[in-house]
């Protein structure tokens, strides 16, 4: 047995940082891969603005689309399915067009105020899949006062 | 002449800072994410072909209008004629607005037609209809 004991060796203490990099980064996937993103989406349209003036537009400027209480589609004065409406209008404005210099006319969507809104939706939704259809304005019927 | 043995070199990847910029990225999404507090309604929306995306969500201003023809503008229960009100208001602070109504598709058309009457009013023009991206081709 030695008399001296042998000289203590200084130990180095570590902390293991090398896993670290890997937890911060499967942190980072887990909220990327968990986050779910609102996704908006819809029709866009603008309205008129609301004035005091009257503004006269000629009758047979307007194309009228109506909807009634039970949600039957009117195309003028004529009753349309939903999947010929599409060809019907687009054929009704270029007749129109044909027949006044190329002019615009104006497509108003009527709908009686008892009608659902999704027969609202999907009749705007083919007027928004007509090209041709630059000018569209929404109304609504009232019946039975 | 002696040849030196060669000492095979130790290649060394700095990976002590690689945790430090991990923790960044994650504090930098932790802080820029901003939660939406508004609850709303539970609405069915309807489907359309014509759906677009909308980009510049932080301009809306959301209007839920559920089956039963209630009408929720920032978590308040609200009728019609508040609308004007309240989107005057927002059309004021931010002129770029966009109101975007997220109706109930079994609603009667009446609810949502005093929206827009209400919007008219308030001067806020820019509306969209919040709708669903229908499946299929043709229509």
């Amino acid at each position: 047995m030695p008399i001296l004991s042998k000289r203590k060796v200084p130990q180095e203490a570590e902390i293991p940082t090398a896993s670290m990099a890997d937890i911060a980064f499967l942190l980072i996937i887990f909220f990327m891969t968990s986050t779910v993103f609102m996704r908006e989406k819809g029709l866009k349209i603008a309205l008129p603005e609301k004035t005091d003036q009257v503004v006269k537009i000629g009758g047979e400027r307007v194309i009228r689309v109506s909807i009634n209480d039970v949600g039957e589609i009117f195309l003028d004065e004529d009753p349309v399915a939903t999947f010929e409406l599409k060809e019907k209008l687009a054929q009704r404005i270029a007749d129109y067009k044909a027949q006044h210099e190329g002019r615009d006319p104006l497509v108003v969507l009527r709908t009686n105020v008892d009608a659902p809104y999704e027969k609202m939706i999907e009749v705007f939704d083919v007027i928004k899949q007509v090209p041709e259809a630059k000018a569209v304005s929404l109304a609504s019927i009232r019946t039975g006062g | 002449m002696r040849l030196k043995q060669r000492i095979p070199s130790k290649t060394n990847i700095p990976t002590s800072s690689m945790s430090d910029i991990a923790f960044l990225l994650l504090l930098f999404f932790l802080v820029t994410t901003k939660f939406r507090k508004e609850i709303g309604f539970q609405v069915i929306l309807p489907e359309a072909r014509a759906t677009e995306r909308i980009i510049k969500t932080e301009d809306l201003a959301r209007i839920f209008i559920n089956s039963k023809g209630q009408i929720s503008v920032d978590d308040f229960l609200v009728q019609p004629s508040d609308v004007v009100i309240r989107f005057r208001l927002k059309i004021a602070e931010n002129p770029a607005m966009i109101a975007y109504i997220k109706a109930d598709k079994r609603v009667k058309y009446n609810y949502v037609d005093q929206v827009l009457e209400s919007l008219r009013e308030a001067k806020a023009l820019r509306v969209i209809f919040a709708t669903e991206f229908k499946e299929g081709l043709g229509g």
